[in-house]
């Protein structure tokens, strides 16, 4: 849970907030406002076991989320922007997202300062924007952030970031320096430190690598406290999207080494990735998706993913998906297998969802 | 059958390209008549329209504007020359926007509007199609 900025607030005070704001909104010139907005709707169920604590065989909708983004240009340099939203996997209370200022050093240099999204993970600091990718959920293999998962990214950090770009050609160069503490779900991650390379050759081919490190402050009395508390780990992730015309291929790669060893061993070391491909064909957009997910320990999972996104207008899409999970048959710490909470009876484990993307 | 398919796709595709080539030449990109450029790159346009530069050449702030879905310029401009579909050009500014990167250029108008704002505005830079331009505002060589 957030350090701050956590209300108890629904979901309408949301939507209220939108519709007060004006509707001539304008960018580009100091002191304009602009204001945006993204709304997932969506039904998951499976087919057995409790799903990552949010998807059961009752099923549910708590992958439906909404947002609200603000941001104005206070004088040729300084800009500031800040984000709220709601999610089912939070009992929809209003919730701060990020809110920065941004200071336009020179046209290729720029610094931010505050909560800030997240920026490891090719798709991480628009994650909750499901408009923006293929999925309903990313592969969790490698964005999952429960206390047990993956945890290769997370939501946001407060500190501070560095923006460097240049171009050879036809291909944007970026460096990103970040720094920081992030809040975790039972504890923080203090004394971040991190740096991500990227590369863009006209949004066809986008490149990513990063390395960052950080010290583990563990709140909770389970077992994590004694595996992970001041622990320093330190993440790697590889990541490139490749969106030509019709064909769209994505992949991440990513390692973290927390650091504890138990007899020799580091049993909480993993490693995480997937691969995605899909093809336009018009309006639709079939889609397939292997991701694994491994822990020194035993324990982790293997899923296969097929789904289609339809485009229904130039700002809101209809996708559907089926996927298998194959959890390791090691249980956590914590308990249950690979991202259950519990442990399921069957060995592969069917997750339908549907859902409507929007953007405005 | 599927060779028909693809063979009349490939051509419909080679059909489509060369008529948004042929109409990006309707359509020209102005800026205020004090502006002392006469002519800007075609990649230094597609940067200012895609929030990655945000001062002319020579280092003056520009302003660019935009025009609403469904102009007949905005269908020529995006598509021959800053060449992105609607919906790569939402989902690329959905991603700027949603991480506070940025934000799309401003909705102005039609052709006429767009043109008396540019006429207003020093910063200014907006595109509209030729027929529509005159001694107002001036016209960028593309090159």
């Amino acid at each position: 849970m957030s350090r701050f900025g956590k209300y108890n607030i629904g979901p309408i005070c949301l939507v209220a907030a939108s519709m007060a704001l004006p509707l001539t909104t304008v960018a580009g010139e100091i002191g304009d406002i602009q204001w945006h907005g993204y709304l997932t709707s969506a039904f998951m169920i499976s087919s057995d076991g409790n799903y990552s604590g949010d998807v059961s065989d009752a099923g549910g909708a708590k992958d439906t989320r909404m947002g609200l983004n603000i941001s104005t240009q206070v004088d040729e340099s300084l800009s500031f922007a800040a984000q709220l939203k709601a999610k089912g996997t939070e009992d929809f209370k209003m919730e701060l997202d990020w809110a920065f200022a941004s200071y336009d050093v020179s046209e290729n240099v720029s610094l931010r300062f505050g909560k800030i999204k997240y920026p490891v993970g090719m798709y991480n600091e628009y994650i909750d924007v499901g408009y923006t990718y293929p999925w309903i959920r990313p592969p969790e293999g490698f964005y999952n952030q429960d206390a047990v998962g993956p945890n290769l990214t997370r939501v946001s950090y407060q500190g501070f970031g560095a923006d460097f770009k240049t171009y050879s050609g036809d291909a944007e160069l970026g460096f990103n320096l970040f720094g920081g503490v992030v809040d975790v779900p039972d504890g923080h991650v203090n004394q971040l430190i991190g740096a991500k390379f990227s590369a863009n050759l006209e949004d066809e081919i986008r490149f990513e690598l990063s390395a960052n490190t950080g010290v583990m402050e563990v709140d909770d009395s389970f077992g994590r406290q004694m595996m992970m508390n001041g622990e320093r780990h330190t993440t790697y992730t590889a990541g490139v999207i490749v969106d030509f015309t019709n064909f769209i291929l994505s992949s991440e790669f990513g390692q973290a080494i927390m650091g504890r060893k138990v007899m020799g061993n580091r049993p909480m070391d993993m490693t995480s990735g997937y691969v995605m491909m899909g093809y336009r064909m018009g309006e639709y957009m079939p889609h397939i998706t292997w991701e694994q997910w491994d822990v020194d320990g035993g324990w982790g999972q293997e899923v296969i993913g097929v789904g289609v996104r339809k485009e229904l207008t130039t700002n809101s899409a209809l996708k559907f998906e089926v996927r298998q999970v194959t959890p390791e048959t090691t249980p956590k710490p914590a308990g249950g297998l690979g991202l259950f909470t519990d442990v399921p009876t069957e060995k592969d484990v069917t997750i339908v969802g549907v859902a409507i993307e929007m953007v405005f | 059958m599927k060779t028909i398919v693809y063979r009349r796709l490939a051509i419909l595709t080679v059909l489509w390209m060369v008529s948004m080539a042929a109409y990006a030449d309707d359509v020209v990109v102005i800026v205020h008549p004090s502006n002392a450029l006469t002519e800007i790159s075609v990649d230094d346009v597609k940067k200012i329209y895609l929030g990655k530069k945000k001062f002319f050449p020579g280092g003056a702030k520009v302003i660019p504007g935009d025009q609403p879905k469904g102009t007949q310029s905005r269908k020529f401009f995006y598509g021959g020359i800053i060449g992105k579909s609607e919906a790569k050009l939402k989902s690329y500014w959905s991603r700027l926007i949603f991480t506070g990167k940025g934000t799309p250029p401003k909705i102005i108008g039609f052709d006429r509007i767009v043109k008396e704002w540019v006429a207003s505005q020093p910063q200014a830079m907006g595109y509209i199609m030729r027929s529509a331009a005159d001694d107002t505002v001036k016209i960028l060589d593309l090159k």
